[in-house]
């Protein structure tokens, strides 16, 4: 009868251990990074917090006007800084400062001087024209540029904008252009007709598709 | 009273280990100390601001001008609070000491780490204190940056706006950081009480733990000493004992500079948080960060415009400019114990010209963030007319490269003549030592390094 022979374990009881708890603290480890990336404090789009939607009125943010309606005569080559206003499910006013990055600013110039790669058909008659006023790169409000007329300089980090030209990027970090709300007159009102042509400080190109989906979505 | 004392707590094995340890004596040595203090006098003065300021960015009615019924004025009960402790009696001096000491903490420990980098304390044994108080340098300057935001006025609520869209541009992770870290999508209702949180708990417990750290090693380690102390006793701690004699010099010192911090804060004011209103749409012209973080707020200045889509994330130039960038120097730093590769501990304050490449290097480090902070001031000398828009970015980037580089061998040639009339004065005092007619022997006679 072949007599059984015992063969010493493989492993030591500490290598067993020290392997058994590293491989929990990485399960751990994993477990709670999956934890915390679904921890953030949920989002709700409310209608504050959207996007300028076509029919929403411009009206003034700043200054003695702030709240009152935006005229063509207030404008000039100058910003002119405005919120949009919709309404909520009972027809009342919303503002839509809930989000500072719908902070817009229009500008007038004379016939003739607003051109490519500004959308034409999204002015009102090529002399009135409305942007974001964030800048792309760090999220500031843009201001006039004291040493240039007509153009925008972020105060934060020297970018330049030229919003005769689409709201392009004409100096300094920004990873592009301002962008562009489209609009029309109704009566002595200006009225958004769409989403911003272009995704808006802080969207990327997908994210804003979906914020324009939820927008959609939550208003239908 | 002693003896019973120290029946029951070995009061004298603490007094023989510890409360005698000998101190070495230098002025510079107290560069820590004066940081040590700045913190201290901090955590004093935040706690009476503490008690009075209210961490909550919802709006409230302003006190001082309420409006109407109809219409009230209303403000972020930050800002408000922020307005009516700079009513109190002694408020806005406290909020001036405060603020002071914020920035004198910053510079001197900045000064204590190049005392410790050109006398090459940094050396083995004491590689890890150095990262500790690089470690504490870092924290202490996202503490600054969480206290400025939270008088929640437009200057803050723009910095944070900033900090927010930073943390943002991480890639792949970035707006989840950023929401994780200001409570949500900017601005939150819960952005102020997140950061009171990490001023006022979070940031400041690591600062006391890496403060504590820092001075424990110290201890355990020795501090370095001066060159004297190696001709009065090679190898042997020379200095004062802590108890009777540090301290009290420490405890003046303190009392000094507390005395000199009010008096400055009795007449230079410090932010206006009246002048630049509540959070509003309008832009802050010229808008700063504080003098120790310019150097980031430079280079996002001149960075040029991009933008690289990798596997989904972006790599831009805010991500780049904000992260990447200043990781280069702040690295460099981190790195630099591993320089030195002696096999001895050291013991001695090191004279900075005999490690000429140190001491250039160090010169030139310091030069390149003096001219990305120059950089910071881009809107200024562009309005001022010492640079064009068009010309700006070149002609700073330029500069950032070429000024470290005129730093550099321009201390090694200084640090080269230093050298040569040292050896001059050893070969005309070699030379008159050996005139027979006129040399009397001179038994007290020494050589200096």
């Amino acid at each position: 009868m072949t007599r059984y022979k015992r063969e010493d374990p493989e492993i030591t009881r500490r290598k067993f251990i020290n392997t058994a708890f590293g491989a929990s603290a990485a399960v751990g480890g994993l477990a709670l990074v999956s934890a915390l990336g679904g921890a953030n404090p949920v989002f709700r789009l409310t209608r504050d917090k959207m996007p300028p939607y076509k029919g929403d009125m411009l009206i003034h943010a700043e200054g003695a006007k702030a709240g009152q309606p935006v005229s063509v005569a207030d404008l000039s080559d100058k910003i002119t800084r405005a919120w949009p206003q919709g309404k909520d499910k009972d027809g009342n006013p919303v503002v839509r400062k809930g989000d500072p990055n719908n902070i817009l600013g229009l500008f007038k110039f004379p016939k003739g001087q607003i051109v490519a790669p500004t959308n034409l058909e999204a002015t009102i008659d090529g002399e009135v024209v409305a942007y974001s006023d964030i800048c792309t790169h760090a999220g500031c409000s843009v201001a006039n540029d004291d040493l240039k007329a007509g153009h925008l300089n972020c105060p934060c980090h020297s970018g330049k904008y030229s919003p005769r030209e689409g709201g392009k990027v004409t100096g300094g970090p920004p990873p592009r252009g301002l962008a562009q709300l489209p609009i029309k007159l109704e009566g002595d009102k200006i009225v958004v007709t769409d989403f911003f042509l272009g995704h808006p400080y802080p969207f990327t190109e997908a994210e804003w598709e979906a914020r324009k989906k939820a927008v959609e979505d939550a208003l239908a | 009273m002693n003896q019973w004392l120290d029946d029951r707590l070995h009061l004298s094995r603490l007094n023989d280990k510890f409360l005698r340890k000998a101190f070495p004596v230098h002025h510079s040595f107290f560069l820590g100390e004066i940081t040590l203090f700045s913190l201290v006098i901090l955590i004093l003065t935040g706690i009476l601001l503490a008690l009075s300021y209210e961490p909550s960015n919802a709006m409230v009615v302003n006190s001082f001008d309420p409006g109407t019924a109809d219409a009230p004025n209303l403000l972020p009960a930050a800002y408000h609070s922020t307005l009516k402790i700079n009513a109190m009696p002694f408020g806005d001096l406290l909020r001036r000491i405060h603020h002071w000491c914020a920035n004198i903490m910053v510079a001197a420990s900045v000064i204590h780490m190049m005392r410790i980098y050109f006398t090459g304390a940094f050396k083995k044994p004491r590689e890890i204190n150095w990262w500790i108080g690089l470690l504490a340098m870092i924290f202490a300057a996202l503490t600054a940056i969480t206290g400025y935001i939270l008088p929640y006025d437009n200057y803050a609520y723009n910095t944070v706006k900033v900090v927010y869209g930073i943390t943002a541009s991480v890639p792949w992770v970035g707006p989840w950081l950023a929401q994780a870290a200001f409570a949500g999508n900017f601005p939150g209702d819960g952005i102020i009480p997140r950061i009171y949180g990490y001023h006022i708990m979070l940031l400041p417990m690591i600062l006391l733990a890496t403060v504590g750290a820092h001075m424990l090693i110290m201890i355990k380690q020795k501090h370095t000493q001066p060159q004297y102390a190696k001709r009065l006793a090679y190898k042997k701690i020379v200095g004062v004992p802590l108890m009777t004699q540090q301290t009290p010099i420490m405890i003046l010192l303190l009392l000094v500079f507390a005395g000199l911090v009010m008096l400055f804060s009795a007449f230079v004011p410090v932010h206006p948080v009246e002048y630049f209103g509540p959070p509003s749409t309008t832009p802050i012209n010229n808008i700063k960060p504080d003098w120790y973080l310019l150097w980031v707020f430079g280079a996002l200045a001149i960075i040029p415009s991009f933008e690289f889509h990798v596997l989904g994330g972006i790599i831009g130039s805010e991500f780049t400019g904000a992260m990447l960038f200043p990781a280069i120097p702040l690295g460099l730093l981190f790195l630099v114990p591993l320089l030195d590769r002696s096999k001895e501990n050291m013991y001695y304050a090191e004279n900075p010209t005999n490690h000429p490449v140190r001491l250039a290097a160090g010169v030139a480090f310091l030069a390149f963030m003096l001219i990305l902070s120059l950089a910071g001031y881009k809107p200024d000398l562009i309005s001022a007319g010492v640079l064009k828009s068009e010309s700006a970015n070149a002609v700073l980037w330029i500069l950032v490269f070429l000024v470290p580089a005129v730093a550099y061998f321009a201390t090694m040639a200084i640090v080269r003549g230093i050298a040569r009339l040292r050896e001059a004065d050893e070969r005309e005092r070699a030379a008159h030592a050996e005139l027979p007619s006129h040399s009397v022997p001179s038994q007290g006679a020494h050589s200096h390094d």
